[in-house]
């Protein structure tokens, strides 16, 4: 089995072209956006609210477009094709991938242009974010698998926005009630902390743990989607 | 040399027999149609992508099993099914251009707009193709794939007239390049207007419905004994009413109300209406019976009522239909031969 980057870029570019003509799927990034205007107007904003945002995109654009775009293929039936072309399924995902990926890019940069958010040191920020990143996309395309329609991609990503996207909300209660700390191990408050530490100076050697708590993260949601992937295959 | 090969191919669903074993090999340059069920389609379909697994049988394309190498196999073949999606919100060309990318496709797209005639289409978007301009869209994805073996599954279902006579001299073509066809409908009409080999696949297994090139030569032997009776003995009282079974009644039709017969199984299915009716007679016979009255043998399984006849179509030199005056506009065979003979009853040279 090859991998051709060909293909994937092939993938890559029906997705773009498919992705900007969608309506459904593209509205969900107004929800990010429509926050980070709303808090930009405010002076002095805490690193919490800015990264409130960014998890926020991470969870409604990178894990939404992902699994959206792998339903959508099951539900008008373009999947069967795809699996009978010489495309591979490391190279449709890849190029799946991508889209979500730069869409997410494109849509952080915007965000923290609109709350002036300018981190110390921008290089190991974008590291994390980038982890992060990952580790969204293997949630989607977990997500995508189980799926069967657009429908239900969106019924399926409401937890996720629940739990990622405004779990720095869950925090004040971790100390009322002890059982809630398991929260702090979450990619989305590991990804605060990472970046609050780099706020107050801190270098590589300070975060790598939040990092590889982050990593431990994608690692595990790319085991599951390995497991559904293989079950969802025996099935049928 | 074979570019499909299927051996001792069978499928039993429970207590039923869906099809017994058969063998079914399809050469370059052939067209092949499988007339069956709907259910008898969609299993050979799923066996031939390895769905379902053929047990005691093996399927080989171009010398190539699934079992073998995965990725080769099915870059041997290209399979337009009925209900394929397509990308709805990309433009034609865009989605010709992303499958010739997917297949490396390095000619020009223009050939390909040129055959299944979207050229004025090709920058719009696929949701506002009508159904019949998707299917084209369909027939273009395969050519631009381009395998040596193309199975079709009900192509021409519910498609217009030009999309129509597209898919016969796009099935010419392939033909011409030396590919392997392989349609599966459960529309006759289809099957023997497009393909040189017709077979029928159902639980009494795979037989092959005679079409043209054995037909001439048996009408040859046959004609000439019924028409020396013809001139002994002319009938004096034509009893013309057409008896047909519905359950246990006997239903008697007046011959104006046919529209044609179909023979299926050496039954006579009479249609009146877009109903069967299921006569006791012979197709032989009924001809015998109903040619004074305006009918016509069209084709060796079929017998239409000329005065229903609306319009006759020429797909290409020699692949005829007739299409009848009702409201689905049925589409009936007429063969080469009898297209000859049709045109001396109607006067024409």
């Amino acid at each position: 089995m090859t991998f051709s980057m060909k293909r994937v870029m092939a993938i890559f570019q029906k997705d773009m072209k498919d992705l900007s003509k969608n309506i459904y799927i593209t509205s969900t990034l107004i929800l990010p956006l429509f926050f980070a205007f709303f808090y930009g107007r405010m002076d002095n904003l805490t690193i919490d609210v800015h990264y409130m945002v960014i998890n926020l995109v991470l969870a409604v654009v990178t894990s939404f477009v992902q699994c959206a775009i792998i339903a959508e293929e099951k539900e008008k039936n373009t999947l069967r094709g795809l699996m009978l072309s010489p495309a591979t399924l490391p190279e449709i995902l890849g190029g799946k991938s991508l889209v979500s990926f730069i869409l997410t890019i494109g849509t952080i940069l915007i965000c923290t242009m609109l709350t002036d958010y300018e981190p110390v040191n921008l290089s190991l920020v974008a590291l994390a974010i980038i982890i992060s990143i990952l580790f969204y996309i293997a949630l989607g395309t977990l997500m995508g698998l189980l799926s069967r329609s657009v429908v239900e991609a969106s019924v399926l990503i409401m937890p996720v926005i629940f739990i990622f996207g405004f779990s720095s909300m869950f925090q004040p209660f971790a100390e009322e009630y002890p059982i809630l700390s398991v929260v702090d191990y979450l990619p989305s408050i590991q990804l605060i902390e990472v970046a609050a530490a780099v706020e107050s100076g801190s270098g590589f050697a300070d975060v790598v743990g939040n990092l590889a708590i982050i990593f431990v993260w994608v690692l595990v949601a790319m085991v599951a989607t390995a497991i559904v992937y293989k079950k969802r295959e025996m099935d049928e | 040399m074979a570019i499909l090969i299927m051996k001792d191919i069978e499928k039993h669903e429970k207590d039923t027999i869906l099809f017994p074993s058969f063998h079914l090999e399809i050469a370059a340059s052939e067209i092949t149609a499988v007339y069956s069920t709907l259910n008898v389609r969609s299993t050979i379909l799923d066996m031939l992508t390895g769905s379902i697994p053929s047990i005691n049988g093996s399927i080989m394309i171009n010398g190539v099993t699934l079992a073998n190498k995965k990725s080769d196999y099915f870059s041997q073949v290209g399979i337009c099914y009925f209900e394929d999606g397509l990308y709805e919100r990309l433009t034609i060309k865009d989605y010709f251009m992303f499958i010739g990318r997917l297949y490396g496709f390095n000619q020009q797209y223009d050939s390909i707009f040129r055959i299944t005639q979207l050229h004025e289409k090709r920058n719009k978007q696929i949701k506002e193709l009508t159904f019949s301009e998707k299917k084209r869209v369909h027939y273009g994805k395969l050519l631009i794939q381009s395998p040596p073996l193309f199975i079709f599954e009900e192509p021409d279902l519910n498609v217009d007239m030009e999309t129509k006579r597209i898919f016969i001299s796009i099935t010419k073509r392939l033909q011409e390049e030396k590919k392997a066809v392989l349609l599966l409908t459960g529309n006759m009409e289809t099957a023997i207007t497009i393909a040189d080999n017709v077979y029928r696949l159902d639980e009494n297994g795979l037989r092959l419905i005679q079409t043209e090139n054995a037909e001439q030569t048996m009408e040859l032997s046959e004609d000439e004994p019924n028409e020396d009776n013809k001139d002994k003995e002319p009938q004096p009282i034509q009893f013309n009413k057409i008896p047909t079974k519905v359950n246990d009644k006997i239903v008697l039709f007046d011959p104006p109300e046919i529209d044609y017969i179909e023979s299926n199984d050496g039954q006579a299915n009479i249609y009146i209406k877009g109903e069967a009716f299921t006569s006791s007679l012979t197709l032989a016979n009924l001809e015998e019976r109903l040619q004074y009255v305006g009918f016509f043998r069209c084709h060796r399984s079929y017998i239409v009522n000329l005065q229903k006849v609306r319009e006759v179509i020429t797909w290409t030199r020699n692949s005829y239909s007739l299409v009848l005056d009702d409201r689905e506009k049925t589409q009936i065979p007429l063969s080469k031969t009898k297209m000859a003979e049709l045109k001396d009853l109607l006067g024409l040279k």
